[in-house]
């Protein structure tokens, strides 16, 4: 079938972005990700779902190695980044972070300026040779955040002034600006009002044409709207892991049909 | 899989347009069974009866078109929640169509009570009613028990109906070519006979929505027409 909507969600084989093979988390002697096997593709925004505690956090958090940061997290298994180990003990994680970006729950811009707030990962990461060309980043960035209308007037008021919306449409403008490859986003919506939301949703969906985009969200219609490929986690596993469309009308297994119709699992 | 939501109340709006569906499925099956009789026992009253009640289905109908667009709106149903909401309008409308169809035969019995009794026409009649009457009531039930075998056998059956309709086809040729006097009742019986031929594709459609329900996946088109008329000469 041609139809236009079958075309427009894209879900032809795409380049694999990151391969994860056999991963384990134990937070000390908790096991948190059990055995899990993915595949997530380049220039797709790939949801994550499942009830609080499932482990999904867990796993977007390994994808940047932001569970290094904490002393009694334990990462076995393998994550590659277009084939390279990103556990490898030459990885830098201060570049992996640059390439992996990350917006969290709640928007945390730097108490500084909007200008610097954007200027200051391209600046210790050396990607400007000039003022002008650090100008050139921030306004690019700001203008992929799509918040760029709304603050070039006063970008040097602090980031802290904006509204939620803004303060998080920043925060996706800041991971931006190091030109990374993959984005991702915890609970990027739950502290913003629905028109933020979708400000936000139609950024993601922009963003896919440049980015792999990761989100975990607990709401499940935002996964529905914004996602092209969904995986659903429960107790540690990846239960279930396919194109958005499917998941929502024929879920394979049981857990994930309980989950996303509501039902007591 | 549990089978109750957190939300008690979406259980509720779920049960109801079953209930619904339930109803307006015995409204239709009693009016193709009492048009049937009206036409055999040229009952006017009963015909009149079968063609004010099909009000009634309509409103039925009505009402579950709009609550399956308010459960839609407010509950954004998904995966075998939203099966069962898309099923329950598909349903709905060939169950409206069943309605219509016995309607009709109910005002064409009162136009064939004015005319000479043709022969042997009013058993084949019967007989694919009381099929199709039914095949209706096991997709009914295929339906609220989820059934998939019991609907793949309602499938199967019609092809019974298809062919009692063959049969009858070529008997009213018959009749009409022995006594032009019987064109007048005969045309009328054809078009009893054709709209019970397809209330049968209606009831098949319903079942083919059950087997969509509960697998996700509509039936593959397993049975031959039947209905040979269309591209045979007689």
């Amino acid at each position: 079938m041609n139809d236009m909507r079958l075309l427009e969600r894209d879900v032809d084989a795409k380049d694999i972005k990151i391969a994860a093979r056999k991963v384990q988390v134990y937070y000390a002697d908790t096991h948190a990700i059990k055995d899990v096997d993915v595949d997530i593709e380049d220039k797709t925004v790939t949801a994550f779902i499942g009830p609080s505690g499932c482990g999904k956090s867990t796993f977007l958090r390994c994808l940047n190695r932001m569970n290094d940061t904490i002393d009694i997290c334990r990462v076995e298994g393998d994550i590659r980044i277009d084939g390279e180990d990103i556990y490898d003990a030459k990885v830098d994680p201060v570049q992996l972070r640059a390439k992996v970006g990350m917006v969290f729950q709640k928007p945390n811009p730097f108490p500084k300026s909007i200008y610097d707030n954007i200027a200051y990962g391209p600046r210790i990461h050396g990607l400007a040779r000039s003022k002008a060309d650090l100008d050139d980043i921030v306004e690019k960035s700001l203008r992929r955040g799509a918040i760029w209308d709304e603050v070039k007037d006063r970008l040097h008021a602090p980031g802290t002034g904006l509204s939620g919306g803004q303060q998080q449409r920043l925060c996706i403008a800041r991971a931006v600006a190091t030109e990374p490859e993959v984005l991702l986003m915890d609970e990027p919506c739950s502290a913003l009002d629905p028109i933020a939301t979708s400000q936000v949703e139609e950024l993601i969906d922009e963003l896919r044409q440049e980015f792999s985009v990761v989100i975990v969200t607990h709401s499940m219609q935002q996964a529905a709207r914004v996602s092209q490929k969904t995986a659903f986690f429960h107790l540690g596993n990846l239960v279930e892991y396919g194109e958005t469309g499917q998941i929502f009308t024929t879920p394979q297994d049981p857990r994930t049909e309980s989950y996303i119709t509501g039902r007591i699992g | 899989m549990s089978d109750q939501h957190i939300h008690s109340a979406y259980d509720r709006d779920l049960e109801a347009i079953q209930a619904m569906i339930m109803k307006m499925g015995g409204q239709v099956e009693a009016a193709i069974r009492d048009s049937v009789t009206a036409l055999e026992s040229r009952d006017e009253e009963l015909a009149r009866k079968v063609r004010a009640g099909d009000r009634s289905i309509d409103e039925l109908e009505y009402l579950i078109n709009e609550e399956v667009a308010r459960i839609i709106a407010l509950r954004a149903p998904t995966a075998v929640d939203l099966r069962l909401v898309l099923s329950i309008l598909k349903i709905c409308g060939n169950l409206e169509r069943c309605g219509d169809f016995a309607k009709n035969i109910a005002k064409r019995s009162t136009i064939i009570m004015a005319s000479p009794r043709v022969e042997g026409a009013s058993a084949t009649i019967r007989r694919m009613a009381r099929q199709t009457e039914l095949m209706l009531k096991d997709a009914l039930d295929a339906y609220i028990q989820r059934d998939t075998d019991l609907a793949t056998a309602v499938i199967e059956r019609d092809l019974d109906v298809d062919q009692l309709y063959n049969t009858m086809f070529r008997e009213l040729l018959t009749h009409m070519m022995e006594d032009p006097r019987h064109i007048t009742p005969c045309m009328h019986l054809h078009f009893i006979a054709k709209n019970i031929e397809r209330i049968g594709d209606r009831v098949t459609n319903i079942a083919e929505q059950t087997i969509y329900m509960v697998t996700g996946e509509m039936p593959e088109e397993m049975r031959e027409k039947a209905d040979t008329t269309a591209t045979e000469q007689v």
